[in-house]
């Protein structure tokens, strides 16, 4: 045989051997980092029976806080408006009317409203739909000597001709990556990750 | 001999190696041209992924975007020549960041033109208001100070992280704001945005470098945020 198809037979398992090197590395570093991602499950609800474009406008009520946060719902639901106005799926009444129609109704932060109050803060604030929820966990969690931001939420659609929920997501975000344990890579403010996990609540309803 | 196959992959050899064709054709045993090809093929694939690596890195160090805002379509935002800075709602265990972010917001309108009215004059209408909190002012009442103090648009907002947040080995400042602007005239939101800065920087985390201090984070997440609108 020619030494110059021993050459190139020769080069072509080098080359193969590395690209499994390089497979197995890949490999290691998903399992390493985690890939995340439900199987089967979306990881929300949404009422198939509802057409989401006849909403066009929204209140979003003040969150419950089951955090030891102080300021942990209302941080959070600031976020959930600005992020929704900037989304451009709804219109966001002012933060202040929805508390306002709340305090009429005499429903005190924390108290879920129930379908026939969710009914009269949409004629009171002429909205289709109202965001309500809870901020579940809010503060930093240690793993090892590493210590790193967290932030768990809850949110739901109710929609006001009928009080139902329509929509409903838990996300949770945060703990040091694998990059930032590891490699000494930057790892989220807890800021960034209320605005992260937000982000992916809210990314749930653009299919919709 | 050479087979033809042979002899078509010297052909092909030839023309990716002329110079040393002649020299291999006759003496070499191949290597030196195979690895020559090699080399020559690998280049475009090294230079794109060492120009991927390069820009990966410096969309790490540097960050990339601003933030990201909203802005109601067909509003002309060259119209609002005078705004009211309402005290911001304060969501951090500093009780003075609200007024030192409002400070900053008013400083950063005036720079970019923006007429302010006194910060006083608006907690002495608030007063009059009898407005329980902050953030139970209704969109009309916003629209009401707004008619009183004769401005066009009235900023509201709030604080959400003002401190310094401890990294793995490294402590920085972390600044988070949202901020709002109402239409007087149509008593609706007609802009707003969430901006967060802080985190310890590359620089900081690797090589000790002075990051900034929590005022300069300040200053940036306000700047940053009122320069997506004016």
């Amino acid at each position: 045989m020619c030494d110059e198809v021993r050459f190139e037979r020769y080069s072509r398992m080098k080359s193969l051997k590395k690209k499994f090197c390089l497979l197995i590395i890949l490999v290691v570093m998903i399992l390493g980092a985690g890939c995340g991602g439900g199987k089967g499950t979306p990881g929300f609800y949404v009422n198939p029976d509802i057409d989401f474009s006849f909403i066009k406008r929204v209140a979003v009520l003040p969150l419950d806080n089951l955090t030891n946060e102080k300021f942990a719902a209302d941080a959070v639901r600031q976020v959930v408006i600005s992020e929704l106005l900037a989304s451009g799926l709804v219109d966001v009444t002012c933060p202040g009317d929805a508390i306002a129609a709340m305090e009429k109704l005499r429903l005190k932060q924390g108290q879920s409203p129930s379908a026939e109050d969710i009914k009269a803060i949409g004629k009171a604030l002429k909205v289709q739909a109202v965001i309500l929820g809870a901020v579940n966990k809010f503060g930093e969690v240690r793993e090892g000597n590493i210590s790193a931001p967290e932030v768990a939420i809850t949110l739901m659609m109710a929609d006001t001709s009928s009080g139902s929920i329509i929509w409903s997501v838990s996300k949770t975000r945060g703990g040091a990556g694998f990059m930032a344990r590891h490699f000494g890579a930057r790892s989220e403010t807890m800021s960034e990750t209320m605005l992260a996990v937000v982000r992916e609540a809210i990314r749930t309803l653009y299919k919709y | 001999m050479k087979t033809c196959r042979e002899n078509e992959s010297l052909n092909s050899l030839q023309r990716c190696c002329p110079p040393r064709a002649e020299a291999f054709a006759v003496h070499m045993p191949a290597i030196n041209c195979i690895f020559r090809v090699k080399a020559k093929s690998r280049y475009p694939i090294f230079l794109g992924v060492t120009l991927a690596v390069i820009g990966f890195l410096l969309i790490s160090i540097c960050g990339c975007g601003g933030p990201k805002y909203f802005v109601r379509q067909k509003t002309d935002i060259d119209k609002i020549k005078k705004v009211a800075v309402m005290p911001f709602e304060n969501f951090t265990s500093d009780g003075y960041a609200g007024e030192k972010i409002r400070r900053i917001v008013i400083t950063e309108l005036l720079l970019r033109g923006i007429d302010v009215v006194e910060p006083g004059e608006v907690t002495r209408i608030l007063r009059d208001s009898n407005a329980r909190s902050l953030g139970s002012i209704k969109g009309t009442d916003l629209q009401n100070i707004g008619k009183t103090l004769g401005v066009d648009a009235v900023m509201s907002g709030s604080v959400e992280a003002f401190g310094t947040g401890r990294g793995v080995s490294v402590s920085y400042p972390e600044v988070s704001i949202q901020l709002m602007l109402v239409d007087v005239s149509s008593g609706s939101i007609i802009w707003s945005v969430q901006h967060t800065v802080g985190g310890a920087s590359f620089w900081t985390r690797h090589f000790g470098s002075e990051g900034i201090t929590l005022s300069e984070a300040a200053r940036k997440a306000v700047k940053e945020a009122i320069a997506a609108l004016f």
